[in-house]
């Protein structure tokens, strides 16, 4: 089943278990999101100003960009699982690592605009700050996460390819799929104060 | 079985060898068996329920008569709030899914293990931490006190000032990681190693509760965790979640907690609802009526307690037409719940019932079930659950609800499954008597308290004064609480008795219809010989099939003896996909475990750097475990 002739591995009809567990544990994952957007509009119908006075609505041009480069990284976990289901693993290594740099990059700039907003409107500074910075807060640990499936994929796939690998890999596509729905969604919320 | 031949021997030692742990303390720490898992999570959880029922007779001492002096009130609100969340989280939950679940979910399904062994050892640890952590709180005097639910404001840090609310909130958080993993296991394991044959209608009731209950678990628990991290946030950095003056609300604790809350109920009620679909046609020897309707009721239930959270909060002032659509889904809960019922009663009536001390406790469990479910649905109505609301007649209605229709069926269950999980019977008329000290304790105690909640007593109090006309009644249910023990305490003698005294029982004294049945009192490690295939719900009756196993040892057909495997089968249709290796022991489990509690306890202490450097010590365990990749079939 592994030999060296082999184009792919049987991995089954049905869908392998740590994919199962991986959409359990999304859909654990989305529900928490979606607690955490009915806080946010839950707290907002409490509030005539949305943000208080004094503090300044969420940017609204680098969050999109920076959103759109981490679905972009989609595309690419789903090539780095193609190839690795072909066996091809030179190939899936480097769409891992393209993703992974991207997925890193993502991070690294928002945890930077994190520290700045927390500065600039402390979470103690009123229930918009409390809300907005959590669901931010949330949101990179989730992205957080992903960044450590990936850096282990990419340690594991650099000596060989395994059946386990490859459904890990699969498991972990898939949840980039998911953790980036959220994150768009993370965002348009996030940006609601400008439209009213 | 038949004397077995040379080959089928050699098969059998194999599986023997393959599947054996280390034997002593050390096997118990690194075990993977979802046995003996099982068994860690009922003795732990046993201890749990003897803490949490000894704060009970604490507080019932306190209110046998006014204006006792047994307890102080400090100490008073300790023991009700940890009583409260020691009976949920720590006995009723783990009871239910981890050892219930845990121990007979793979035997029922006819697979060798859980899906994700050493994930199945992790949530044990994990709860077995949460626990220690959660209960150290007496050490310093500060358990917990806000209640089980732990209102805002009085558990925020102006009324509340102690560590009490910490050990909460980060207590719960803890637990819930254990559930949300051991839900996740039990989820894919259903779904993913049923034995060939076993479609969705012929998987056993048990299976489809436990399989809600898990699902609903998944889907509630985060917004309790949510909950308590916002709490956590509020007390240790100041944010303003519950706080009105900076744009908070303290409602929010409410909808978010009941929201979690509500699908609770089910949680702890659908395995009661599973293990009284095992009982019921084993002594009523025929087969489950509306066995798919009872299949989708299960579901329903979960469902539809997702939709009812606010009926825990038609007294807080929130609009007439919101209440008037919770009320009308509380309602609704009672269309898939009576389904059961009926199906219940209908079987037992079409049956040839045998009333053996297991189907006594479902017994107890559906009159409890029925009687607290009439007081629910008054609550559904908004004007008597306004007037009712925060008195004892609450109580009242859960605690027949939750020890009546939770409890009963889980003592009945433990008594069914003694004779599979020992290898040994119990005593019969001990048991019976147990069951009858253990009904008349229970509706001593809790039905007196529908009177005094509509004579006015409010709950949540440590004392009253004389001439309220409550006394009697607090009496009586003080003395149901102790007869209520004396009952529980004649099941564990008789559960300790027979495990060292008890009469051998053979594979199969009761003639069950499920596949645990099938293999020997205990199960060997390897739990099946030969991976059983199924044609109808109830497989242990299909004499021609189990015939058929035999056969299939000797043909070595689905025995696999040459490596520690379990068959996977698609998920709709439960057809044979492939063969997978399983891991063997490992000590990683307990290793994060240890680590997480460590850093849960530096949050509690706000030693934030080290408790990160401990949950970073978790993730790398976690990988280390993960270096060992189980060699594919």
């Amino acid at each position: 089943m592994t030999t060296s002739a082999a184009t792919t591995y049987d991995l089954g009809h049905a869908r392998p278990n740590g994919w199962w567990a991986m959409v359990l544990f999304v859909a654990g994952e989305t529900t928490l999101f979606l607690m955490l957007f009915a806080t946010y509009f839950y707290l907002r119908l409490q509030s005539r100003h949305w943000p208080p006075p004094g503090v300044d609505k969420p940017a609204v041009l680098v969050p999109s960009l920076l959103t759109a480069a981490l679905v972009a990284t989609s595309f690419a976990m789903q090539r780095a699982w193609r190839n690795g289901r072909l066996l091809n693993r030179v190939a899936a290594l480097r769409w891992l690592a393209l993703a992974g740099i991207v997925q890193g990059g993502y991070l690294i700039w928002q945890v930077h605009d994190f520290v700045d907003a927390c500065h600039k409107e402390p979470p103690s500074h009123s229930a918009y700050s409390s809300i907005h910075l959590t669901m931010l807060a949330i949101d990179h640990l989730h992205v957080f996460l992903g960044i450590l499936l990936t850096a282990w994929l990419l340690m594991r796939f650099a000596t060989r390819i395994t059946p386990y690998r490859l459904r890990t890999l699969q498991a972990t596509a898939f949840y980039w799929h998911a953790v980036n729905v959220i994150t768009v969604v993370v965002l348009l919320v996030d940006l609601s104060p400008h439209v009213g | 079985m038949a004397v077995a031949s040379p080959p089928v021997r050699r098969r059998i030692d194999r599986l023997e060898r393959i599947w054996a742990e280390r034997p002593g303390v050390l096997g118990w720490l690194t075990t993977v068996d979802h046995k003996r898992i099982g068994l860690l999570y009922f003795w732990t959880t046993l201890v749990f329920f003897a803490a949490g029922g000894a704060e009970a007779l604490a507080m019932r001492t306190q209110l046998s008569q006014p204006e006792e002096k047994a307890i102080g009130p400090a100490t008073y609100d300790q023991l009700m709030t940890m009583h409260g969340v020691t009976m949920i989280f720590f006995f009723i939950i783990p009871m239910t899914t981890g050892a219930f679940g845990n121990y007979l979910v793979p035997l029922m399904i006819g697979a060798r293990d859980m899906a994700f062994p050493r994930v199945n050892a992790l949530s044990y640890w994990i709860f077995l931490g949460s626990g220690i952590f959660i209960y150290s709180s007496f050490l310093i005097h500060s358990a917990p006190d806000a209640g089980w639910f732990d209102y805002v404001p009085l558990a925020l840090k102006r009324y509340d000032g102690g560590l009490n609310i910490d050990f909460y909130a980060l207590g719960l958080i803890f637990n819930a990681v254990s559930s949300t993993v051991a839900s996740v296991n039990m989820i894919v394991t259903i779904f993913r190693l049923r034995a060939p044959g076993m479609s969705w209608n012929r998987m056993p009731l048990f299976c489809f509760a436990m399989l809600a209950a898990s699902l609903s678990l998944l889907l509630a628990l985060p917004a309790l965790v949510l909950d308590c991290v916002f709490l956590e946030l509020q007390r240790k950095v100041g944010f303003h979640f519950f706080d009105v003056a900076h744009g908070g609300s303290p409602l929010l604790w409410q909808h978010l907690f009941w929201f979690f809350g509500h699908p609770e109920v089910y949680i702890i009620v659908l395995p009661a609802f599973g293990i009284a679909t095992s009982i019921i046609p084993t002594f009523a020897r025929r087969k489950m009526v509306a066995f798919p309707l009872v299949a989708m009721a299960e579901l329903l239930v979960a469902f539809i307690g997702f939709g009812v959270w606010a009926h825990h909060m038609f007294a807080t002032g929130i609009s007439s037409s919101v209440l008037v659509l919770f009320g009308a889904a509380s309602m609704m809960v009672v269309i898939p719940s009576t389904i059961q019922v009926y199906a219940w009663l209908v079987t037992v009536n079409l049956g040839t019932p045998i009333f053996r001390a297991p189907l006594l406790f479902i017994g107890g469990f559906i009159t409890f079930f029925v009687l607290g479910g009439l007081s629910g649905i008054m609550f559904a109505a908004i004007p008597l659950d306004q007037a009712t609301t925060d008195t004892y007649f609450v109580v009242a209605h859960f605690h027949f609800i939750i020890f009546g229709a939770a409890v009963f069926p889980l003592l009945g269950g433990i008594y069914y499954w003694f004779p599979k999980v020992t290898g040994r019977m119990y005593d019969e008329r001990l048991a019976i008597a147990s069951f009858w000290v253990t009904f008349v304790g229970t509706a001593l105690t809790f039905f007196p308290m529908h009177i005094v909640g509509l004579l006015g007593m409010t709950r949540r109090v440590y004392t009253y004064q004389h001439g309220l006309g409550w006394g009697i009644y607090n009496l009586l249910e003080t003395i149901g609480g102790y007869i209520l023990a004396a009952g529980l305490l004649m099941i564990a003698g008789n559960i300790a008795w027979s495990m060292r005294r008890g009469i051998p029982s053979g594979r199969d004294p009761f003639n069950g219809g499920t596949l645990e049945w099938a293999t020997s009192s205990p199960p060997p490690h390897y739990n099946f010989a030969v991976i059983p295939t199924v044609r109808s719900a109830y497989p242990n009756w299909d004499e021609e099939d189990r015939e058929n196993d035999l056969l299939r040892l000797e043909d070595d057909e689905l025995v696999l003896s040459t490596g520690h495997e379990t068959p996977l089968s698609t998920v709709n249709d439960a057809a044979l996909d492939r063969v997978a290796e399983m891991p063997p022991e490992s000590p990683w489990p307990i290793v994060v475990a240890f680590a997480v509690s460590i850093a849960f306890a530096l949050v509690l202490t706000t030693h934030y750097v080290a408790a990160a450097a401990f949950f970073a010590a978790a993730v790398a365990a976690v990988g280390a475990w993960n270096l060992n990749e189980p060699e594919e079939a």
